[in-house]
């Protein structure tokens, strides 16, 4: 069965104790601690020691999704923090200023497919530029962007297919025309079933999806009936 | 093609380190140097891909400045015809469309006036387009990909959707919309398709349906070309003959060339997999791949794969430079623009256009008609 947990950022903005414990009380086995904006990131990083992260088989950490230039270097350097801790970081491609400053974390370092907001990041061809910068890098596919940026998943496919080696983590949530992550319409789920076969059981799964704590556990149900090998259909062929 | 008009297709991104960028445009530069030939070095041809890069920049340059972020994620500014398939010549037209796929917005229709007050300004630079209502106007994704067939899929529409496949080029940073445009119409001809592979399941079919629509798209232009010799009294049949007779012949050679490769590619072939699930989606990939090479290019990549010889490839690019040559020449375009079709047997330059044309034609029926590999799907896809 595939691991299924929250990002913090989803469940309650900034606040990342309170998602936490709306995570526990709903009996969420995976999380992912977001800094997605700059002057999150040292209050989080500080707080780390004290958070209980007991009930979780899988911890992530969303990094800051834009930084300044001067901030790169402390982001980086706060982010040992998180390394040490063998948790998978999540960055945007376009977040980073120098991309070989970031090398030596790895396979930690996750490189997230955009939306089309962005510039860079949407396509097998832009990630395979960035993994050239970062051959060690693994891949965060989040698969609503992937929609988003093209409907008939057949990008998302390829993304899938060319990166399967470096499939660390899955983002999913219904990603709508202003770029925001909603709950997922009955036209997400059978999108993303479109590519469900692609992603390895074990992957770990992250719900971006921004819900209240009483459509959690739907929500997660959602993500599984989007993601089952069951409902995956024989799209051609005689 | 040249690493710069590479870079530009790309598109400079700011907040993109440089050594990236840098780094993007070699790998578009390595893709498409895999389809450049020596054909496509034969003069005038370098110089029209260049000059064609050059106008794009600067078109999107004007644009920029006039109206700073003209295209969004939700719309892309495409151009058409020579312009897109790098053929640029001295008098050529400008064929653009403000292509939407996004939530309504009044301000679309402000923006499309906007850009056609600019380049109407800068007319000497940028001739408009023609009189049909075909370019030079808003055009929204829902129509292009859904009505595919049927009454509603009008002329105007049908000729927007084959030509964004075949010969078209997002202008700017903004291409999402554009790019999105081309799968949602890839992947609706396919979805149509009951059995995508053969019944051995060892290769891909030819998409009937898509290389139908191509066809119909080539009768259709042959069909108009009557249709507007008879509704401009005779003006300007010169230059739509000569056009019909090569340029346009080329984007539906391209098109059958696109629709065989899905049978012939071999690298293809080599990903039809025991999971049916993917089995469009590497379809979709590919037909995308295809088309974003210009018609001469897959031209000149058919001609490599399908072992053509190099007398027959020679034909068919020394025909066509001598085209484009013709049409760059002011005094020969201004002679075939007023030619009218009761001169054409006595009139020097239609007789040279006569000519390129039987020599390119040729070429043609050499390549669907003869070579081993292709003359099989010709006479099995190319009429009944």
């Amino acid at each position: 069965m595939r691991l299924i947990g929250f990002s913090t950022g989803a469940l309650a903005k900034d606040d990342f104790r309170a998602a936490l414990r709306i995570m526990a009380r709903r009996g969420v086995q995976a999380a992912e601690l977001s800094a997605l904006r700059q002057p999150e990131l040292i209050p989080l990083i500080q707080e780390l020691d004290d958070l209980d992260l007991r009930t979780f088989k899988y911890v992530a950490f969303h990094a800051p999704s834009t930084m300044d230039r001067d901030f790169e270097p402390v982001a980086i350097a706060a982010l040992h923090q998180v390394a040490i801790r063998q948790w998978p970081i999540i960055l945007h491609p376009d977040a980073m200023h120098d991309p070989l400053k970031w090398s030596h974390f790895g396979d930690l370092l996750c490189i997230e497919n955009m939306d089309k907001r962005k510039p860079i990041g949407q396509t097998v061809a832009h990630l395979s530029e960035i993994y050239n910068l970062l051959p060690g890098a693994s891949l965060c596919f989040d698969i609503g962007h992937a929609r988003q940026v093209d409907p008939t998943m057949s990008e998302a496919a390829a993304i899938l297919q060319c990166f399967k080696g470096r499939l660390r983590q899955i983002h999913i949530s219904e990603v709508n025309s202003q770029s925001r992550h909603d709950p997922l319409s009955f036209e997400s789920i059978l999108a993303f079933q479109k590519v469900a076969h692609l992603i390895r059981e074990t992957v770990p799964v992250i719900v971006e999806s921004r819900v209240r704590e009483d459509e959690v556990n739907e929500e997660i149900q959602n993500v599984r009936k989007a993601l089952s090998l069951e409902n995956v259909l024989a799209m051609a062929g005689d | 093609m040249l690493l710069s008009s590479l870079a530009n297709e790309i598109g400079p991104s700011p907040s993109l380190p440089s050594r990236m960028l840098q780094s993007c445009a070699m790998s578009a530069y390595e893709r498409a140097a895999s389809v450049v030939s020596e054909f496509l070095e034969i003069a005038p041809l370098p110089t029209v891909r260049e000059a064609a890069s050059a106008v794009r920049e600067r078109l999107d340059s004007l644009l920029s400045t006039e109206i700073p972020k003209y295209t969004s994620e939700d719309t892309s500014l495409v151009v058409f015809g020579s312009l897109a398939r790098g053929e640029w010549t001295s008098a050529s037209d400008l064929d653009w469309t403000y292509l939407i796929d996004g939530q309504a917005n009044s301000d679309h229709l402000v923006i499309a006036q906007k850009i056609r007050r600019i380049l109407d300004k800068h007319k000497n630079e940028f001739s408009p387009p023609g009189q049909t209502g075909t370019f030079g106007n808003m055009a929204f994704s829902h129509d292009i990909i859904h009505q595919i067939g049927g009454q509603n899929d009008t002329n105007k529409n049908m000729t927007q959707r084959i030509l964004l496949l075949l010969e078209s080029q997002a202008i700017g940073k903004n291409n999402q919309a554009h790019e999105r445009i081309i799968r949602g119409v890839i992947n609706r001809y396919l979805e149509e398709g009951n059995h995508l592979l053969t019944e051995d399941e060892t290769r891909y079919r030819v998409p009937r349906f898509l290389l139908n629509d191509i066809v119909r798209f080539w009768r259709t232009m042959a069909v108009d070309f009557a249709s507007k010799q008879r509704d401009r009294g005779g003006e300007g049949w010169g230059l739509r003959n000569a056009k019909l007779r090569m340029s346009r012949k080329l984007i539906f050679a391209s098109g059958l060339l696109v629709c065989f490769g899905c049978n012939l590619n071999s690298s293809l072939q080599k990903k039809i997999s025991t999971d049916k699930s993917d089995i469009k989606f590497n379809l979709v990939n590919h037909i995308r791949e295809q088309i974003r090479l210009t018609p001469l290019e897959i031209l000149a990549k058919a001609l490599k794969e399908y072992d053509v010889p190099k007398e027959v490839s020679l034909k068919f690019f020394g025909a066509y430079t001598e085209f484009l040559k013709t049409i760059d020449d002011g005094d020969s375009r201004q002679k075939l623009e007023k030619l009218r079709a009761r001169n054409s047997r006595t009139d020097e330059i239609f007789k040279k256009i006569r000519d390129i044309s039987q020599t390119f034609e040729d070429g043609l029926d050499l390549l669907f008609f003869d070579n081993s590999h292709l003359a099989p799907l010709t006479r099995k896809y190319g009429v009944f």
